[in-house]
């Protein structure tokens, strides 16, 4: 696939299929009369209606403000709930007697990523915090992302703990720390430094997640870009507005994950 | 896997080109008995669109969870009308081109607002309220505001939503996307119904606050007890009746039209 793509063999297959999509989209647009003054002229007066009259565009900065401050906030929880039950995980099998624990782990993994983040929201929302009304609705919000980021992240530490040679515990133990002081100071430095690029990407996934809790009533980025429509009755504007907005900070994360990456191998030479 | 994907979207441009058959012109409501139609989700232009089609329901209804969706499908030409409430169907018709209203109306439908189950105490006091209201002219003026004139202009923080009221707060489910009667202005809402739910939240002392949902959500947010009551321009069905309580009504008679294309539609 990626040879097919590459630059160095010169105009490959890939780049006639790209040649075609493109001359097909030109082709799209020149018929939809994209190129005429008069659209262009109807395009702006669309822009102005759909974001700067009446401050408009606040509307999708307090959407914005409000995914990102979510988004946070459920990245910090996913985090230290999937901590502690990978911890307990790979310390059950590394022979701690805790099974209750590993069971109520397991079940919690099973559950929490065996059914739809959707599904979980409209639980936590209208079953679980029924009566909590005065809660901001995006405390829930980040309580239910949170928990169900967890389960994800429990198995991404997973992974990262157990990429660790298995001589680097024996090794800590024979010079007399305990399982946790191992685990500790030994095992979960060198794991964290490996999951970190996925972490990220698990931010990254749950940024674009959180679109959905506007059907709980947050304005989240999504659904201010749905009050737009609802304002001007435009359909497509304010849509693509909210797509830009979206792949602007995912691809900024993904440069960050990506520096992160070259920073944290560097380390290790 | 490149090749097929090329020869495909060559074909679909083809296609799109070139098979454009054009069918027979709407001119009544019974012709859509057989067309593709679209509702909002939970609405009862749903309703009356699964009764017109009948068995064919399945097949030829789509429900979109706004109305902007459905009139974008209507205009590309994937359905053939939209059933929803005349008055949103009014702005749209006068904001976006090449939309039009069927003569005849598919139905007439009363407003309330809409109670848990049970809250008898709460009915009373909005009613007692609603009552009030309509008896000073107040809902009257209400109206009139949003009935004539350009309400997208009005000015959200004219709006009293009776803050640090002594009552506690009064919790409203709505879905602001149905204008003139509910739409979000800015980090505010306008309409006739917010407006009206201000007067009563004023007139029992507590404090409006205005939980923005999806249509199909207010059932289960006022039934779970998450809001106090939902005011989206609700219509009393008797289906309705068996799962919640209803205030007496505050608009009569309006109506259920469908909606669509100018160029599809023979008066």
């Amino acid at each position: 696939m990626r040879d097919k793509f590459s630059r160095h063999d010169g105009a490959g297959r890939g780049d006639v299929i790209l040649w075609i999509f493109g001359l097909a989209l030109l082709y799209l647009l020149w018929n939809s009369g994209f190129f005429t003054a008069a659209a262009w002229q109807d395009f702006n007066r669309r822009f102005y209606q759909n974001f700067v009259k009446d401050k408009r565009y606040m509307m999708l900065v307090d959407g914005l403000k409000s995914t990102i401050f979510m988004t946070s906030g459920a990245t910090l929880i996913g985090v230290a709930v999937g901590l502690i039950l990978s911890v307990i995980r790979v310390a059950y099998k590394g022979g701690v007697p805790i099974p209750l624990l590993n069971k109520f782990a397991e079940f919690y993994i099973t559950v929490l990523r065996g059914t739809p983040a959707m599904v979980q929201l409209l639980i936590w929302n209208f079953t679980i915090f029924a009566s909590a009304r005065d809660l901001n609705t995006q405390y829930i919000a980040i309580l239910a992302f949170g928990l169900n980021s967890g389960a994800y992240v429990a198995e991404i530490f997973r992974g990262g703990i157990e990429s660790i040679d298995p001589g680097q515990m024996e090794a800590a133990r024979s010079l007399g720390l305990s399982y946790g002081q191992s685990m500790r100071y030994v095992i979960l430095p060198q794991a964290l430094r490996n999951v970190v690029p996925m972490l990220f990407n698990e931010f990254i996934a749950l940024l674009k997640e959180t679109s959905i809790a506007g059907y709980i009533g947050i304005d989240d980025l999504t659904r201010a870009g749905q009050n737009i429509q609802a304002l001007t009755l435009e359909h497509s504007q304010p849509l693509v507005m909210v797509a830009i907005i979206y792949l602007v900070i995912v691809l900024f994360l993904t440069r960050l994950v990506r520096k992160l990456e070259e920073w944290l191998s560097r380390g290790r030479r | 896997m490149k090749k097929f994907l090329a020869c495909l979207l060559l074909l679909s441009l083809f296609a799109s080109c070139a098979f454009a058959d054009e069918p027979a012109k709407l001119k009544s409501i019974d012709q859509l008995k057989t067309e593709r139609l679209a509702a909002q989700r939970g609405t009862v232009g749903q309703f009356l669109a699964e009764d017109l089609l009948g068995d064919n329901k399945a097949r030829l209804l789509t429900t979109y969870e706004k109305y902007v969706d459905a009139i974008a499908s209507l205009r590309q030409g994937k359905i053939r009308a939209v059933v929803m409430d005349e008055m949103p169907a009014k702005r749209f018709v006068s904001e976006v081109e090449g939309l039009a209203i069927m003569d005849e109306a598919l139905s007439e439908e009363n407003y309330a607002i809409g109670f848990r189950k049970g809250n008898t105490e709460l009915v009373e006091a909005v009613n007692k309220a609603l009552a009030e209201m309509k008896a000073d002219g107040t809902l009257d003026k209400i109206f009139d505001k949003y009935l004539t004139g350009d309400y997208t202009e009005i000015d959200p923080a004219t709006i009293d939503f009776n803050k640090g009221a002594k009552g506690g707060k009064l919790f409203v489910g709505t879905e602001a996307g149905f204008a003139p009667y509910e739409l979000k202005v800015g980090t505010s809402y306008i309409g006739i119904d917010v407006e009206m739910c201000a007067a009563i939240a004023k007139k029992l002392d507590r404090e409006l606050v205005i939980e923005n949902m999806n249509f199909d959500a207010l059932p289960m947010a006022v039934s779970t007890n998450k809001v106090d009551m939902i005011c989206a321009g609700i219509t009393v069905t008797d289906e309705r009746k068996e799962n919640m309580d209803f205030s007496d009504n505050y608009v009569v008679g309006a109506k259920q039209v469908a909606v669509v294309r100018a160029d599809d539609y023979e008066r």
